[in-house]
């Protein structure tokens, strides 16, 4: 008798437990509700890309010497490096360089070993096109620097949330202006030749007090 | 039944001097030189349409809350360009299923087919027949009233069965066995808990029903004496309408979307505006039967007596009225915001487990709260109605 007791007083108290977890679970839905909508409304509004985001490759024409080590490192040997050797000169000639970002991969390891820095990494995700063959980008379309998500006028920039300042969870509140995380490598650059004026105003009020202290 | 109707309402007009459109209508069709017969012939037809129209906008209404709730609580958008806030959208997906191709697979049965779909929504748009917004807005307060929705709704599930089975495809059968399964099993129980409100209330009609809930305004709802009732009626009126965390015979993960994996076009829209017609019936019979339907948390008689008019003045009947069909549509839309919520908050359950709640743990509780409630009521006669 008391065990069967037990058998439903146990039974009850599970099915409490059910309902009680049940009404947990509700709660926790119900207050999701008055967060707001985590939504990046692309094409309107777009994410900005981490740095070091590895995109579409960059390359730069002049600066390559035709050493091929981008094909060496290149996991299944990607870029074309058309050259002929001139043989008045005993020099490389380039002809035309491509990649096909069809088949490449973004691992970035041409970038990462280019000698003469000619290949980089861009912003650049969005690569969609009717045909594969128009992904096979020669140098002249490597060369094209992309628009930038912050630059563009129709676009509205979001910062991802790692790069929130704290306390910030929607990039949506921030000021208008507040588009990047950090600075600009032409801020950083303002930024050191304020500072070495300073320096050196400092440096030269110090030596003229140094030459009034000689007068003296 | 139609014995029942003229008797019912002649009753009521002597009973209760309320707003009475037919009896308004009739004698202005008499004033314009229509017999009352042809009168009455024009009239028909004006409360099912006027029923239907608003079962249509209560569905898109609830689609729409449905794709917004269910964007918000996953911090979503949701609809937002075809309308303001996105109200038209139900509309827009309404139109592109009505323009797209009607397929019949070739080794379906056309027949069953086609007839599956009607066979789902017919009856619970039949159902709507009893759904009262006011003392004398509704279709027609028949005696047997919310026996005839049970009775209804049973139906459905030979209409599910038939398409599941017609499709000709494994997926199509599964959830239409599923679907009958689960129709059948969670009706029991709604029964169970249904008779023990009509035990309670000693009439099988919604208008009594809701009558008899409305003498002290919230207290006197029949949540109160009906707690238990109310839970297995609500868990049962959502495995009736496949929501959430009962929606194995659709469930996408496992069966595609079970008796509806064949479906397209209008044929689709015909299930998808049957579920979604369905869920807005039971939470309407939710607060019919447990929430006061269209009664004010205040009587209204009270209302008016502190205002110091009486109940009979034609406006005050005028605003009575509005008010009660505010109030029954506002605490059906409650219940379908709860079903919303819960359907982003509950995981599916397995079939066994379905079947294990609604053999197991529904039937005997129903079991016992219809024989408490009995016992209740012999006890305290006043308060369980005796």
């Amino acid at each position: 008798m008391l065990g069967f007791l037990k058998k439903v007083s146990d039974y009850t108290k599970e099915a409490f437990g059910a309902a009680n977890y049940l009404f947990q679970g509700l709660v926790v839905t119900f207050d999701h509700m008055r967060r707001r909508p985590i939504t990046v409304q692309y094409p309107y509004e777009k994410l900005i890309p981490s740095e070091r985001y590895r995109g579409r490759i960059h390359y730069e024409f002049d600066k390559c010497i035709a050493c091929e080590v981008c094909v060496r490192v290149c996991p299944i040997n990607l870029p074309v490096v058309d050259w002929v050797m001139n043989k008045e000169t005993k020099k490389k000639e380039l002809r035309n360089y491509s990649i096909d970002f069809g088949v490449c991969i973004f691992c970035g390891n041409c970038v990462e070993y280019c000698p003469t820095n000619c290949l980089s990494m861009t912003e650049e995700y969005e690569l969609a096109a009717f045909d594969r063959h128009s992904l096979n980008f020669d140098n002249v379309a490597l060369g094209r620097l992309p628009t930038s998500v912050t630059t563009d006028p129709s676009v509205q920039p979001l910062r991802e949330l790692s790069y929130l300042p704290q306390g910030v969870m929607d990039p949506h509140d921030l000021p208008q202006n507040a588009q990047r995380a950090g600075q600009l490598p032409s801020e950083v650059l303002e930024l050191i030749q304020q500072k070495a004026s300073t320096i050196d105003s400092n440096e030269s009020i110090k030596s003229s007090n140094q030459i009034d202290n000689n007068k003296e | 039944m139609s014995m029942v109707t003229p008797l019912g309402t002649a009753s009521q007009v002597l009973t209760t001097p309320g707003i009475d459109l037919e009896l308004s209508f009739n004698q202005a069709m008499q004033g314009l030189g229509l017999s009352s017969e042809v009168a009455h012939l024009i009239w028909l037809p004006l409360p099912m349409l006027l029923v239907l129209v608003a079962a249509v906008i209560g569905v898109l209404v609830t689609v729409w809350l449905e794709r917004k709730i269910s964007a918000a609580a996953q911090q979503r958008i949701g609809p937002e360009y075809a309308g303001a806030l996105g109200v038209l959208q139900p509309m827009a997906d309404g139109l592109k299923l009505l323009v797209k191709e009607d397929v019949i697979p070739a080794r379906a049965d056309g027949l069953l087919f086609t007839l599956g779909p009607v066979l789902v929504l017919v009856p619970v748009i039949l159902s709507w027949l009893i759904v009262p917004f006011g003392q004398n807005l509704l279709i027609s307060n028949v005696g047997i009233g919310i026996f005839l929705w049970i009775a209804l709704s049973s139906i459905q599930p030979i209409g599910l069965l038939m398409s599941g089975y017609a499709s000709n495809n494994k997926y199509s059968l599964l959830g239409g066995l599923r679907a009958a399964a689960q129709s059948i099993s969670y009706e029991i129980p709604l029964a169970l808990s249904v008779l023990a409100i009509v035990m309670m209330s000693n009439s099988l009609s919604t208008v009594d029903i809701v009558e008899q809930q409305n003498g002290a305004g919230l207290l006197s709802w029949n949540v109160w004496r009906q707690p238990v009732g109310f839970l297995i009626f609500w868990i049962c009126a959502l495995a009736e309408c496949e929501r959430l965390p009962f929606d194995l015979p659709e469930a996408e993960e496992e069966l595609v979307a079970g008796y509806q994996t064949e479906y397209a076009g209008m044929k689709f829209a015909l299930f998808y505006l049957g579920s979604y017609i369905n869920l807005v019936l039971s939470a309407l019979l939710v607060s019919v039967l447990y929430l006061g339907g269209w009664g004010f948390p205040i009587p209204i008689e009270w209302l008016a007596s502190w205002v110091g008019q009486s109940i009979d003045a034609p406006f005050i009947q005028v605003i009575a009225g509005s008010i009660g069909i505010v109030m029954t549509v506002i605490k059906a839309y409650v219940l379908v915001f709860i079903a919303i919520l819960l359907r982003w908050t509950t995981p599916r359950v397995r079939i066994d487990q379905l079947l294990d709640l609604g053999w197991k743990f529904l039937l005997p509780i129903s079991l016992v709260n219809l024989l408490v409630t009995a016992s209740l009521k012999l006890a305290f006669p006043i308060a369980f109605g005796g």
